[in-house]
């Protein structure tokens, strides 16, 4: 009896005791909704009545189903304007801030980190009714000077007839709005990781690297930039993974559809649509099914990935 | 001569010109929020008009009478599901966080790789399957289920792994030979890594206070919404009212997770900066 006991809190048993409370809610509530999506995914799509087992029909139907396509077309397509545009400026807006004025830096790091720190639905909210819209901010700061008697036009003589964008109608502006808005919501999060990265970074290989050269940013790209690397990789999966479950802001904009041509159609709002409604549960579960080897597959390439590099390296 | 100095010492004002213009930009949006607040309708679809004509507080009144949502209400909702979360993850991570760390044991990798899937695979992503589930376990509409399948974040794990891995060997050591049990062991750890608890506890807190889509779909009933679902409802409704009171609610909804950053914005770096590795 006291053996037994000892076994658990203290001995070999110990650790999978104390991993129980994790692991019994992992079960629960993850790994049993998958095995129920799967199941659901298999099954006719009806909810009440007692559903029948279909095999593999609702894949091969989103197989076949062009907007399906265009949703993933969609979000590759978010996901990688997302990764390109912020970890660059991230990148930049930390190396700017790292040499800003002391004084000043927590006030404007707080102020890049403000939309990161407000929930995607008022983010939505305010990105409609000042920067979207005829009047909105981004048509009067960058497209109506280029307009017929714009201020672009007076000034230089030129003749541009730029006319406002309708940014959530106009199929070509839905993504970039869509991307604009993670912009505005992720950068100053980036950006306060990296310089937490850069914080660890031992100041003795700063002191070594300016010993050779006073130039502020060879030492950001040739030693600040590549002991980051981790944080950057971290970083760019979360973001991608954050792409896949986007939901709110595009909720928000365009009304739970795909807009204009289903310009700004993406994963999980179209398993949303397809789910409540068209009520197709069954095709909906399959469609989280479908992309769940896609993000496992981000995973592996995040843990094996540098091992690679540093095995070809080092 | 003068003493080289570190670019951390520098100070460049070009750097700060162009931080202060690009973080004008990012918040002139927040700046019309609040001023927007005051204005009537015909005022606040003019987005380069910032200040309003008078400071009129009507709509603030407007909005705290609870007519259009049960704002406080609501608010009270979020707080909730917010701080149960953030303390229920917080609780389940850092035991597990702590064993991975501190324990060598058989299918440890394969257990550990299983809970970073979760950080690939977030419930968002499994929202539709997730709902069915929830749907059988009789969970919905009701604050457990939005809760509860939040508590198992991927990210706390790493978190906390990281956390406890700075831990000196020896002081572990030390407490499993005073006799302790491996959860004494632990209990007795906590301390030493109060800022680690309060930072992810933040970290999980506002993921909870921004989630849209599950509490959507979980939650059905108004009295027991979130804030994102009651602003999105407020906004999506063909309704006539004031927008100005829908920006007076956004102000509040952002004000609790700014405020708590803001206090603990040094705390939540450094913090940050020990469990990166380098």
């Amino acid at each position: 009896m006291g053996d037994w006991k000892t076994y658990w809190l203290r001995g070999k048993g110990a650790p999978y005791l104390l991993l129980l409370p994790f692991f019994a809610f992992f079960i629960f509530f993850w790994v049993m909704p998958l095995v129920g999506g799967l199941r659901l995914s298999l099954h006719s799509n009806t909810l009440v009545e007692e559903s029948e087992y279909v095999g593999l029909q609702h894949y091969q139907e989103l197989r076949e189903d062009p907007k399906f396509e265009k949703a993933i077309r969609n979000n590759i397509i978010y996901t990688g304007a997302c990764i390109v545009v912020i970890l660059p400026s991230s990148a930049l807006l930390a190396y700017w801030l790292q040499s800003a004025w002391k004084r000043v830096r927590p006030g404007l790091t707080f102020m890049l980190l403000l939309p990161g720190l407000t929930p995607p639905a008022v983010l939505a909210l305010l990105f409609l009714l000042v920067f979207h819209g005829k009047e909105g901010v981004l048509n009067q700061m960058f497209v109506m000077p280029f307009s017929r008697d714009g201020a672009i036009n007076e000034l230089f003589h030129l003749h541009f007839n730029a006319r406002p964008i309708n940014w959530l109608k106009d199929p070509h502006f839905i993504m970039p709005a869509l991307v604009m808005q993670a912009v505005w919501r992720w950068t100053g999060f980036v950006t306060f990781f990296f310089l937490a990265g850069m914080e660890a970074i031992p100041k003795s290989l700063y002191e070594a690297a300016y010993l050779e050269t006073n130039d502020r940013w060879k030492v950001f790209k040739r030693v600040t930039l590549p002991l980051l690397q981790p944080v950057v990789l971290f970083c760019a999966v979360y973001l991608v993974v954050d792409a896949f479950a986007m939901f709110s802001g595009a909720y928000m904009l365009l009304g739970g559809s795909g807009g204009t041509a289903d310009a700004g159609l993406l994963m999980v709002s179209y398993s949303y649509q397809q789910a409540f409604t068209y009520g197709n549960f069954g095709t909906a579960a399959a469609m989280s099914l479908m992309v769940a080897p896609a993000l496992l597959a981000l995973l592996w390439l995040a843990i094996m990935g540098p091992r690679w590099l540093k095995g070809r390296v080092g | 001569m003068k003493k080289a100095l570190l670019p951390s010492e520098r100070a460049s004002w070009t750097a700060t010109l162009l931080l202060i213009v690009a973080g004008v930009l990012f918040i002139y949006p927040f700046v019309w929020m609040f001023c927007s607040a005051f204005k009537d309708n015909k005022e606040i679809f003019k987005p380069l008009q910032l200040l309003p004509g008078a400071w009129n507080l009507e709509y603030y009144k407007l909005l705290f009478k609870g007519e259009l949502i049960p704002f406080w209400r609501v608010f009270a909702n979020s707080v909730l599901v917010a701080f149960l979360q953030a303390l229920g993850t917080v609780a389940l991570t850092s035991l597990a966080g702590y064993v991975f760390a501190q324990h060598r044991f058989r299918f440890q990798g394969l257990l550990f790789v299983a809970s970073l899937v979760v950080i690939v695979l977030p419930q968002q992503a499994l929202a539709i399957p997730l709902f069915s589930w929830l749907n059988e376990l009789k969970m919905i509409d009701s604050i457990w289920g939005v809760v509860l399948p939040g508590v198992v974040s991927g990210l706390g794990i790493l978190y906390f792994t990281q956390v406890f891995r700075q831990i000196p060997r020896e002081l572990v050591e030390a407490s499993r030979l005073a006799g302790l049990s491996e959860f004494r062991v632990y209990w007795t750890l906590l301390p030493l890594c109060g800022s680690a608890l309060l930072s992810f506890g933040l970290i999980q807190f506002i993921l909870s206070w921004h989630e849209h889509l599950i509490p959507l779909l979980v939650l059905s009933t108004q009295d027991k919404q979130t804030l994102p679902l009651a602003l999105a409802s407020l906004f999506g409704s063909s309704l006539r009212f004031p927008f100005a009171v829908l920006m007076a609610a956004s102000t509040i909804t952002i004000l609790p997770t700014a405020i708590l950053f803001a206090v603990m914005h040094r705390r939540f770096k450094s913090s940050l900066s020990e469990v990166l590795p380098h």
